[in-house]
C-alpha cells in the first residue's frame, strides 16, 4: 500500500525543511513557550513569596464582643502569650486587639471594611444553647428536605437537643474571601486550641492523671508506598494529558499547514497532480506532524528538566519518580500510537477545513475531545482491566498510570495499545479519503443528493444525527439519570430522543414513512421465527455476556446490583413494568434504530455491514459499559430480522419478547437472580436461533437495495480513496 | 463533428465519451463535460478552445486524475485515469494559473522536490535540475526563496517544475491568465519548444490569438461538448471564415440554434 520510497520521504523532508524556515511560527510555537513557561513559574513563585511575606509582616486586628467579652479576652490574651513561640509557622504573626469596638454590629462592619481581620464572639450558656439548637434545626431541615421530598412527616425533636452545654463559648467570625482574615482565623484558632489542650492536660495532671493524652491510645499512620511510587501515581495521572497537550499544540504547527494551508495557498493541486499517491502524501504529512509533535513535547520536557536541574525550579517532593529502562521503553511504545492518533486527527482536521481560519475554529473542540479521554486516569477507581482499555487514548492513559506504579498488565496494555493504534489508522485512512475528495480542488460543492435534498441526502447525514442523539442521550443519563427516576428516563430517552428524533428526521428529510420504517406485513412464518428466535437469542446473549464477564472485562458486582435496582422501582406493578420496560422500548427503539437508522445505513453499506453497524450503534446507546455487548448482539439480530423479513413488525415483537423475558421470570422469582444457562440450554438456544434465521432466510424478501454503486460502468472499479457515491434516486 | 481516427497507435492522450456531471444550487444538474471524444499525439499542441465554464478545466482535471469522470474513459500514455492514477500523473506535467509553488522553498529546491515526488530516478535528479535551471534561465535566483521572486520569475520556476520529471504529456490549463504580455510570450515560446522535443501538449485557452498561433489542432468546446475538431485550416475550410474568432462564433451559433444571442466571447455561458 504505502512504500517508504521516494515521494513519501521527499514530502516528509521538505515539509520539515519548510517548517524550520518558518521562523515566525517557530518562535511563537516553540521558543516562546520555552521562555514563557519558566518565566511564568518564576513570577508565580515570586508573587507567592511576596504574598507570604506580606501576610507574615501584617498586623492582625481583632475585636472581642458579646456578653462574655471579658472572659473571652482573657482566654485570647493567654493563648497569644503562652504559645507565641511554640506554634509552628505562626510565630511571627502579630495580633492586636482593637478595643474601641465592643458590639457585634460595629465589629461586622469593620470586618467587612477590612479594618478588622477577625471578630471573637462570646456566648453565655443560654446564648450558646440557642446557637446550637438553631444550627441543629437548620441541618435537620436540610436533611429532611432531601430525604423526604414533599412528603410531610412529623419529626419528633428530642426535648433537650443540646446536652452538656458548656458555661461559655467563643466563635471566630472571619471573611473567607480575604487572605488576611483567613490567616488570622487560622492563627488564632490554632493558638486557642493549643491553649485549650494545655489547660486540659494540666487539669488531668492536677486530678492525678499524669499521663499525656497521646499515650492513652498511641496512633500513628505510615505510608507503605515508596516516595517513588507515590510520585509515579501522581505523575502517571498527569503525564498523558500533559504530553497530549504538548503534542496537540506542537503537531498543530505542521498540521494546519499540511493540507488546509496548501489548499489556501494553491499548492495542493500542484501536489495532487504529481505521481505521489494519496497514501504517500498523507503518511508523509502524518509523519511530519507526529515528529514535530513529539519534538515539541520532548523540547518542553527537556526544558523543564534543565530548569529543574539548574535548581531554578523545584519539583514538589511527591513528584520524584524512578523508572527502570524497560518501563521507559514500554512507556515510549505506549505513547507512539497516541502521538499518531493525535497527528492523524490534526491532519484530518486540516483536510476538512478549507482555510487556516477554519482549522483554528475546529481546533478547540478537537483539543477538548482529546483531553477528556486522556484524563480518564483521574476518575476514581478507574482500572485498566476493564472496558476502558478499548477506548482509544483513555486506555493508553490508564495503562500509563498503572505502568508507573505497578506490574505491567500485558494483555490489557496490548489492548489499550491496539485500540488507540486502530483509531490512529482509521483517522489516517479518513484523511487519505479527504485528499481524494473532489471538493478539495473543484469549487463544485454539491452533488446530486445535495441538490435534491430530502431523502437522497439522508443516508449521508444519518450518522451525524445519531451521533448528536447519542450525545444528548449520554448527557441526559449522566446528569439527570438518577433524578429522573425510571419513568422520567424512559420518557426522555424513548419518547423525546428516540421517537422525537425519528419523527424529526422523517419530517426534515421528507422520508417516506412506510419505506423508512419498513411498515409492511411479513411472511406469516416470520412470526414463528420470531417466537423461536427471541428466547433463544436472549439466552445466547446472556451466555455471551457471561463469557465477556469471565474473560474480557469483569463487571463489578456492585455495578450489576445498582443496575438491577435502577430497573425496578418498588412501587411498580408487573403490568407497569412490562409496559415501561418491554413494550415501550420494543416499539420506540425499533422505530429509531431498525426504522430510521437502518433505512439510512442500508443505503450506504452492504447488508452485513449495515447489520453490524446498526447493532454497534444500538449497543452504544446503553450507557453502562457492560451492557454494550449484549445490546449490540440484540441490535445485530434485530437489524438482520428487518432486512430479511422486510418488515419492522417482527423486530418489534422480538424486542418486546426479549425485554419481557429478561424481566418477568426474575421478578416473579421463577429463576434466581444469578441464573446461568446450562450447556444444554445454550445448545438448544443455538439450535433455536439457527432455526429462526433459517426460516427468515428462506422467506426473505429481496427488496434490500444494493450498496452504493457508481453509475458509470467505467468508474465502478474501486479506487481506494473513493467516497461512496450516493445512490441514484429511485424515481420513476 | 469530426472524430479522431480510430485506434491510432501513437495516441498519447485518449478521451472517450467522457462525461462529468456537477450539481449546482442555482443551475441544478450541470453536464460540465458531456460526451467528449478526442485524442492527442506526440509532438503536437492540442488546443481546447472554449468560453469560461465550457468544460475545459474539468476535462483537464479528469486527465490529471484530480476529479473522476461520471462516465466514459480517459487515458494518458495508455494508463486509465481511474485504474492507474499514479501512472497517469507520472506521465504528465500539470500547469495552471491556479497551481502555486511552496513559498519557503528556493527555486532549485522546488525543482528537486517535484523531480523526486514524481519518481524521477534519484541519481539523475541533480543533473536534471541543473539542466532545467539553465534552460529556463533561473540560474541567477535559483537559491532565492520562491516567496521573494517576482511573478515572472515564479512563472519560470513553475514551468520548470511542470517538466521536472520530463513527462511525455503536458497540460497547460489557461496558463497565460493573469500574465503580462512578455511573460505570456515566454510561455508560448516554451510550449513550442516542448512540442518540438516531441511532447504532447494539451493547451486550453479562451484567447483566440494564442490558440491560433500555437495549436496544431483545435477542439472547440462548448457546454461540455466538442463542436469541432481539426487543424485551423480544416476549421477555416469547414466554416468559410478566416479568423478563429469568427470560426468559433460560427460553431457556437450553430449549436445554440436560431435564437442564440451571443455577447462578447467571455459572456457565452451555459445558461446566459
Amino acid at each position: 500500500m504505502v512504500r517508504p520510497t521516494g515521494p513519501l520521504w521527499t514530502i516528509f523532508r521538505y515539509e520539515l525543511a519548510m517548517l524550520l524556515r518558518d521562523t515566525r511560527t517557530l518562535m511563537i510555537a516553540v521558543v516562546a513557550p520555552l521562555v514563557l513557561f519558566p518565566l511564568f513559574i518564576f513570577i508565580t513563585n515570586r508573587v507567592e513569596e511576596r504574598e507570604e511575606q506580606r501576610l507574615d509582616e501584617a498586623e492582625y486586628r481583632y475585636a472581642v464582643v458579646g456578653s462574655e467579652a471579658e472572659w473571652a479576652r482573657a482566654r485570647v490574651d493567654r493563648a497569644l502569650e503562652e504559645s507565641s513561640a511554640d506554634v509552628q509557622g505562626q510565630a511571627s504573626i502579630r495580633f492586636v486587639e482593637s478595643s474601641q469596638v465592643t458590639d457585634l454590629a460595629t465589629a461586622e462592619e469593620e470586618l467587612q471594611e477590612g479594618n478588622l481581620q477577625l471578630v471573637v464572639e462570646s456566648f453565655s450558656r443560654t446564648e450558646y444553647r440557642d446557637v446550637l439548637r438553631e444550627e441543629r434545626d437548620s441541618a435537620l431541615a436540610d436533611s429532611l428536605a432531601t430525604v423526604q421530598g414533599s412528603e410531610e412527616e412529623a419529626v419528633q425533636l428530642p426535648p433537650d437537643p443540646v446536652p452538656a452545654v458548656p458555661a461559655r463559648a467563643m466563635r471566630l467570625r472571619y471573611r473567607a474571601d480575604s487572605d488576611f482574615s483567613r490567616r488570622a482565623r487560622d492563627g488564632l484558632g490554632a493558638r486557642l486550641r493549643d491553649a485549650r489542650e494545655a489547660e486540659r492536660d494540666s487539669l488531668f495532671m492536677a486530678r492525678g492523671f499524669p499521663v499525656p493524652v497521646d499515650r492513652v491510645i498511641p496512633l500513628e499512620s505510615q505510608n507503605v508506598a515508596s516516595a517513588q511510587k507515590e510520585g509515579g501515581a501522581i505523575l502517571g495521572l498527569i503525564l498523558t494529558p500533559l504530553l497530549l497537550l504538548l503534542m496537540l499544540t506542537g503537531g498543530s504547527i505542521v498540521a494546519v499547514d499540511a493540507i488546509s494551508g496548501e489548499k489556501e495557498r494553491g499548492t495542493l493541486e500542484t501536489l495532487l497532480t504529481t505521481a505521489a499517491t494519496r497514501g504517500e502524501i498523507v503518511w508523509a504529512k502524518l509523519l511530519a506532524v507526529v515528529v514535530v509533535g513529539l519534538a515539541v513535547a520532548a523540547v518542553n520536557v527537556a526544558n523543564l528538566g534543565v530548569y529543574l536541574g539548574l535548581g531554578i525550579l523545584d519539583l514538589p517532593p511527591s513528584m520524584e519518580i524512578s523508572l527502570d529502562a524497560g518501563r521507559i521503553v514500554a512507556l515510549f511504545a505506549l505513547f507512539t500510537p497516541l502521538a499518531v492518533v493525535v497527528g492523524a486527527a490534526l491532519l484530518l482536521l486540516s483536510g476538512l477545513s478549507k482555510s487556516y481560519r477554519e482549522y483554528q475554529i475546529y481546533f478547540f473542540p478537537v483539543f477538548l475531545t482529546f483531553l477528556i479521554p486522556a484524563a480518564a486516569p483521574l476518575l476514581p477507581g478507574m482500572e485498566l482491566r476493564s472496558a476502558i482499555a478499548l477506548v482509544p487514548i483513555a486506555g493508553v492513559a490508564v495503562a500509563v498510570r498503572e505502568m508507573m506504579v505497578g506490574p505491567i498488565d500485558f494483555v490489557f496494555t496490548a489492548l489499550a495499545f491496539a485500540s488507540t493504534a486502530t483509531a490512529a489508522a482509521w483517522l489516517a485512512l479518513l484523511t487519505e479519503r479527504t485528499l481524494s475528495n473532489e471538493r478539495l480542488i473543484s469549487r463544485q460543492e454539491l452533488d446530486r443528493a445535495d441538490l435534491e435534498g430530502g431523502a437522497a441526502l439522508f443516508p449521508r447525514h444519518v450518522f451525524r444525527w445519531f451521533l448528536g442523539f447519542w450525545v444528548v442521550f449520554f448527557v441526559v443519563s449522566l446528569w439527570f439519570g438518577e433524578s429522573l427516576g425510571i419513568r422520567g428516563q424512559i420518557f426522555v430517552n424513548l419518547v423525546l430522543i428516540f421517537l422525537g428524533g425519528s419523527l424529526f428526521l422523517i419530517q426534515r428529510y421528507k422520508l417516506p414513512i412506510k419505506a423508512t420504517l419498513s411498515l409492511r406485513m411479513p411472511h406469516p412464518s416470520v412470526w414463528l421465527a420470531t417466537l423461536i428466535g427471541a428466547p433463544s437469542a436472549l439466552i445466547l446473549g446472556m451466555g455471551l455476556a457471561q463469557l465477556v464477564d469471565a474473560y474480557l472485562f469483569p463487571v463489578p458486582e456492585a455495578m450489576l446490583e445498582a443496575f438491577g435496582e435502577s430497573l425496578t422501582e418498588p412501587d411498580m406493578g408487573m403490568w407497569q413494568l412490562l409496559f415501561f420496560l418491554s413494550i415501550m422500548p420494543g416499539v420506540l427503539e425499533e422505530i429509531a434504530f431498525r426504522g430510521v437508522l437502518l433505512s439510512g445505513v442500508r443505503k450506504r453499506l452492504s447488508p452485513i455491514r449495515t447489520v453490524l453497524t446498526v447493532g454497534a450503534i444500538f449497543g452504544f446507546f446503553h450507557v453502562s459499559l457492560f451492557r454494550i455487548i449484549p445490546t449490540a448482539w440484540l441490535g445485530v439480530l434485530l437489524a438482520a430480522v428487518v432486512l430479511l423479513s422486510g418488515s419492522i413488525l417482527p423486530a418489534i415483537l422480538w424486542h418486546i419478547l426479549n425485554n419481557a423475558l429478561a424481566i418477568v421470570p426474575a421478578m416473579r422469582g421463577w429463576v434466581s437472580e444469578d441464573f446461568t444457562p446450562s450447556v444444554m440450554i445454550v445448545t438448544l438456544s443455538a439450535v433455536g436461533l439457527a432455526t429462526s434465521f433459517a426460516i427468515l432466510w428462506v422467506t426473505r424478501v429481496r427488496t434490500t437495495p444494493p450498496p452504493a454503486r457508481s453509475r458509470a460502468g467505467a468508474s465502478s472499479r474501486a479506487d481506494p480513496g473513493r467516497e461512496p457515491e450516493p445512490l441514484e434516486p429511485s424515481r420513476a | 463533428m469530426e472524430g479522431a481516427p480510430e485506434a491510432v497507435s501513437d495516441a498519447t492522450v485518449r478521451v472517450r465519451q467522457l462525461r462529468k456531471d456537477f450539481f449546482d444550487e442555482a443551475r441544478g444538474e450541470v453536464h460540465a463535460v458531456d460526451g467528449l471524444d478526442f485524442e492527442c499525439h506526440r509532438g503536437e499542441v492540442f488546443g481546447l478552445l472554449g468560453a469560461n465554464g465550457a468544460g475545459k478545466t474539468t476535462t483537464l482535471r479528469i486527465l490529471s486524475t484530480v476529479i473522476r469522470p461520471t462516465a466514459g474513459s480517459a487515458s494518458v500514455m495508455g494508463h486509465d485515469v481511474l485504474e492507474e492514477p499514479e501512472a497517469v500523473r507520472r506521465s504528465l506535467g500539470f500547469y495552471s494559473a491556479s497551481t502555486a509553488l511552496y513559498p519557503r522553498l528556493t527555486g532549485r529546491e522546488t525543482l528537486q522536490f517535484f523531480a523526486r515526488v514524481n519518481r524521477y530516478p534519484e541519481p539523475q535528479v541533480a543533473a536534471r535540475v541543473d539542466e532545467l535551471v539553465h534552460r529556463f534561465g533561473i540560474g541567477e535566483y535559483q537559491d532565492t526563496r520562491v516567496e521573494k521572486l517576482s511573478s515572472g520569475m515564479k512563472q519560470k520556476v513553475s514551468m520548470a517544475r511542470t517538466v521536472a520529471h520530463d513527462p511525455p504529456v503536458l497540460i497547460f490549463d489557461e496558463p497565460t491568465v493573469g500574465l503580462d504580455v512578455m511573460n505570456a510570450l515566454e510561455m508560448v515560446r516554451v510550449v513550442r519548444e516542448l512540442r518540438d522535443e516531441g511532447k504532447t501538449i494539451l493547451f486550453s485557452s479562451h484567447i483566440m490569438s494564442e490558440v491560433e498561433k500555437l495549436c496544431d489542432r483545435i477542439g472547440i468546446i462548448h457546454r461540455g461538448r466538442l463542436l469541432a475538431l481539426g487543424t485551423l485550416e480544416d476549421l477555416r475550410q469547414e466554416t468559410g471564415k478566416h479568423y478563429l474568432e469568427d470560426v468559433f462564433v460560427h460553431y457556437v451559433t450553430d449549436a445554440e440554434g436560431e435564437g442564440a444571442v451571443l455577447g462578447p466571447m467571455g459572456a457565452i455561458r451555459k445558461d446566459g
